[in-house]
């Protein structure tokens, strides 16, 4: 009986999705047909106009041909056109704006507030705050990382920049090596980001206190008011969740997507994917460069934390605070 | 000055790949790539199928030229869209740029044109496309030229092989000019004064029995 009923379930399921193939290769050749039905319509009132098949070529379908290759048979792709708009224009403006502006502020704002201080005196007793697990990801993470930005802004830039400097064939030196590293730390870098991802997500959940962190950050950032957090304040977070685990699974697939054209993946994938890239990867590391002010120079007794794993304890107490008390208890 | 341009004629093309052979062989461009391709639209549909030929276009305002990151284009004098082989870094944006489809890349397993494997990943190898016959930044006619570009058939007076190959004069590559008035005077050979394209918009269909009727069979045999 049940068996009955499954073979009939299955005859269903085929002859509904044999119908719709049916009907899909039925529409395709409806529309092949008709287009060529227009042809001839035009041909036999106006003899020499093809207006239909100059659609066709604009179209960009693909027609025959003897050539092999991905889209041997599409003549005109017009997609190309607004992908070389978009990269020429707003991302190389906006984006090297971007990058110019963001240290420029940067910079501003360590000028006027300075680095943000401890206020205690340090007690000499550390607490551990990275294992070296945690350590060794971070470091490889943050050089794949910075060897990725190096070369990816050469290659969208250096035109601009080094060529009038060092010359067509110097940069090309430099943009062949840029493009080949690029194209290999790449995956070691997603490698990395995966890593990331699972060892510092536990830390990472949003909680409510990190609203008030929010609400109260600028204060918070000039030092002037003390939100307590857990072993990451909402900044962090943002950054964890924002930039790591958002744009470094935006940049990576799109990045993927380029990397290896072995799929036959068409050109239009590709330009999309190619402008996904630069804007999450622009995008990627401006925000890279708050988060190392904040690491290095910007916070202080911060780079010794991530360099040696350890932190002192007046200094857990001021930047995370309850994760200190979840430590010591 | 020249301006070189190439243009197919639809109403010649039988689609016999004349012209991507004859590229073939001049340059000895190795597997895998076709500097030029024939595509034919509504194949096989009696009184609608045409076919054309397709390689760089060699535009005024190229976008691979406008989207290369390093800059290895040029244009030559005569309006030829050239590129330096010793610069590219096969990154691919040439080719997502190209509304024709003209840059082609080494497939994997091949070699770079100096011999070099370029099989990393799906890593490109330089760009290949079409030069006009007119060589690359090497000198004139050098082997070093020959073997990244193909033949200089320009600068020793001649015009682009597929072309002259061609066994229809579909395919016509020149001067622009020259090639405009070329065409022009097909155009107005071919069918009939009265039914001159757009014309019959206008005026209605041709009168079957006086100036229509006898001009299609010759016009067909002598445009």
């Amino acid at each position: 009986m049940v068996r009955t009923l499954l073979v009939a379930i299955w005859l269903v399921v085929c002859s509904a999705l044999g119908g719709a193939a049916a009907i899909a290769v039925a529409d395709d050749a409806a529309v092949a047909t008709d287009s060529a039905q227009q042809q001839v319509n035009r041909q036999a009132q106006q003899p020499l106009n093809n207006a239909p098949v100059w659609r066709g070529v604009r179209s960009g379908a693909a027609h025959s041909t003897q050539a092999t290759g991905r889209e041997a048979g599409v003549l005109i792709q017009s997609a190309g056109e607004t992908w070389r708009q978009i990269r020429n224009g707003p991302i190389t403006l906006i984006g090297g704006l971007l990058l110019i502006l963001v240290p420029i502020a940067i910079a501003l704002f360590y000028g006027l507030k300075g680095p943000l201080k401890l206020h205690g005196q340090p007690t000499g007793k550390l607490v551990q705050r990275f294992s070296s697990w945690e350590r060794a990801i971070h470091w490889s993470t943050a050089i794949a990382f910075v060897v990725l930005a190096v070369t990816g802004v050469l290659l969208l830039f250096g035109k601009h920049i080094l060529i009038p400097v060092i010359g067509h064939a110097g940069f090309a030196w430099f943009a062949t090596i840029a493009k080949n590293v690029h194209n290999i730390v790449g995956p070691l870098f997603i490698f990395c980001v995966a890593c990331m991802f699972i060892v510092f997500v536990r830390d990472n959940i949003w909680h409510g206190i990190d609203w008030e962190w929010l609400k109260k950050a600028p204060q918070v950032l000039s030092g002037k008011a003390h939100v307590p957090s857990g072993k990451y304040n909402a900044a962090e977070k943002g950054w964890f969740w924002g930039g790591v685990a958002l744009l470094g699974l935006v940049v990576g697939a799109s990045g993927l997507i380029l990397n290896f054209p072995n799929f036959e993946q068409t050109r239009f994938t590709m330009q999309i994917a190619n402008i996904v890239h630069g804007v999450g990867a622009l995008l990627f590391v401006a925000a890279s460069l708050g988060h190392i002010y904040m690491g290095t120079i910007g916070t202080e007794g911060a780079y010794k934390a991530m360099r040696t794993g350890y932190v002192d304890e007046t200094w857990a107490k001021e930047h995370h605070e309850l994760w200190l008390n979840e430590v010591k208890s | 000055m020249a301006r070189m341009k190439f243009l197919c004629d639809a109403e010649r093309c039988i689609e016999c790949n004349g012209c991507v052979t004859a590229c073939k062989n001049e340059h000895e461009v190795p597997w895998g790539i076709n500097r030029r391709r024939v595509v034919t639209i509504n194949d096989g549909q009696v009184g609608a199928e045409k076919s054309m030929s397709v390689a760089c276009m060699h535009c005024s305002d190229a976008p691979c030229m406008a989207v290369c990151p390093v800059d290895c284009f040029y244009k030559t004098e005569d309006g030829v869209v050239l590129h330096d082989k010793d610069l590219c870094i096969g990154c691919g944006y040439c080719f997502y740029a190209c509304p024709f489809g003209a840059p082609q890349f080494p497939a994997s397993n091949a070699s770079a044109p100096d011999g070099r494997s370029t099989d990393w990943f799906g890593a490109r190898g330089k760009m290949d496309k079409c030069t006009f016959c007119a060589g690359g930044p090497e000198e004139n006619g050098s082997q070093e030229e020959f073997a990244k570009y193909g033949r200089n058939r320009l600068s020793e007076g001649k015009l682009p092989i597929c072309a002259e190959m061609c066994s229809t004069k579909a395919l016509l590559g020149g001067d622009g000019d020259v090639l405009a008035d070329i065409y022009r005077e097909r155009v107005t050979v071919r069918g009939k004064g009265s039914e001159v394209w757009g014309w019959g918009t206008a005026y209605g269909k041709p009168d079957k029995q006086s100036d229509a009727g006898s001009a299609t069979g010759k016009a067909e045999q002598s445009s």
